[in-house]
């Protein structure tokens, strides 16, 4: 089986969506002929828009944007559409890893509703969606072993998204949040941010600046 | 002030507000706008302020000054469509990185006292289901940007008139 994976991310380089599909890969049946496309650079080619109607399945991996789906995939998911309706390919099967930043998987569900919505436009079938809460965590546990640890949700989800993937299967969307106490991503997050803004000479009072002389929030 | 952040051509857009007073910002396609490469600069670099200078970057500050914003936009499976939508994924600068908890889920902190109140026109062919996804969508959003009240109105074609007031 033909399986087009897309990285949806707009981030050049390392990316949660590139580490996603890279540990998902594993769990499905190696016979399967894998082909990897990101659109962060540049849009993708007439002939890659007509690769991708050529396969069995398309994955697609991204970062939640504002609720919904990146603009740049977006655009990318329209074009996608009027090249199906253009070849009449219809009844193509259609997965998705959504990671988001906060903490809770279930903030992913209007993207669902948003890619249902697509495959229906499109007439494609909406396969299956893993749909899990902070994707920024992804770098740090990586390496460890999936399945276990904070990575336990995760492991048991990808395994039910390769089972539908191998078997051309629908189900239903998936939302875990890591195996990880909520205070403790919180608390992480804001450590990160401010060790971040310091390597760029920032303090935790730049982090808030107010532009024009606006005041700020209480 | 107001916003308006349409993706209308410039004679619909003028069709629709023939003048537009000092008081209200335009916000429409001149074909320079880049996507969000998720380098979180606006919040760790220049925060506040986005790192991408293509005349789209200064949208915290200008949210910052509303109490109203208007979206006039082709409703696409549920969403804006993809201008929109890129210059709302522009617009994280108006918020803080950190997080809140509001309503047992995680958001992000305000940055700004300021609160604008949010008009949403969608127009085009819209199935039933996406009018319940864009409906849904336009109240997280409202909560992702911490904006006062909300209203959202469906045209099956781009709006001539109904949207100015």
């Amino acid at each position: 089986m033909k399986i087009a994976m897309i990285n949806g991310s707009p981030k050049l380089g390392q990316n949660n969506s590139g580490i996603m599909l890279k540990l998902f890969e594993p769990f499905i049946q190696a016979a399967h002929e894998i082909a990897q496309y990101t659109i962060s650079k540049e849009p993708l080619t007439q002939e890659q828009y007509l690769a991708l109607l050529g396969a069995d399945a398309l994955l697609f991996a991204f970062p939640l944007y504002v609720e919904a789906i990146p603009s740049h995939l977006l655009r990318m998911m329209t074009a996608l559409e009027k090249h199906a309706k253009r070849e009449k390919k219809q009844g193509l099967y259609v997965y998705f890893i959504i990671n988001n930043g906060f903490y809770e998987g279930t903030q992913n569900r209007i993207a669902v509703e948003v890619l249902e919505n697509w495959c229906a436009r499109c007439g494609f079938r909406f396969g299956m969606a893993v749909c899990q809460g902070a994707g920024e965590m992804m770098p740090a546990v990586e390496s460890m072993p999936m399945g276990h640890g904070p990575l336990k949700n995760l492991g048991k989800a990808m395994k039910s998204l390769a089972e539908a993937i191998d078997n051309k299967s629908c189900g239903e969307a998936i939302f875990i949040s890591p195996n990880w106490p909520r205070f403790m991503w919180k608390f992480q997050s804001h450590l990160f941010w401010r060790n971040a803004a310091k390597k760029n000479g920032l303090n935790k009072a730049d982090i808030g600046k107010l532009m024009d002389n606006q005041h700020a929030a209480d | 002030m107001k916003m308006i952040l349409h993706d209308l051509s410039q004679q619909e857009f003028e069709a629709l507000y023939p003048s537009v007073d000092a008081n209200t910002t335009v916000i429409s396609d001149d074909g320079a706008i880049r996507h969000c490469v998720g380098c979180f600069g606006c919040w760790i670099k220049t925060p506040g302020v986005c790192m991408l200078k293509d005349g789209y970057q200064g949208m915290g500050e200008l949210l910052s000054k509303c109490d109203e914003a208007v979206i006039i936009s082709q409703c696409v499976y549920g969403t804006f469509g993809p201008f929109v939508k890129n210059v709302v994924d522009r617009s994280i600068p108006y918020i803080l990185p950190y997080f809140v908890m509001t309503n047992g889920t995680m958001r992000h902190k305000k940055r700004y006292k300021n609160t604008f109140d949010l008009t949403v026109h969608f127009y085009g062919d819209v199935t039933e289901k996406e009018k319940e996804t864009a409906k849904r969508f336009v109240e997280a959003m409202c909560v992702d940007f911490h904006c006062g009240k909300h209203n959202v109105y469906f045209h099956e074609d781009v709006p001539a008139e109904g949207v100015t007031k």
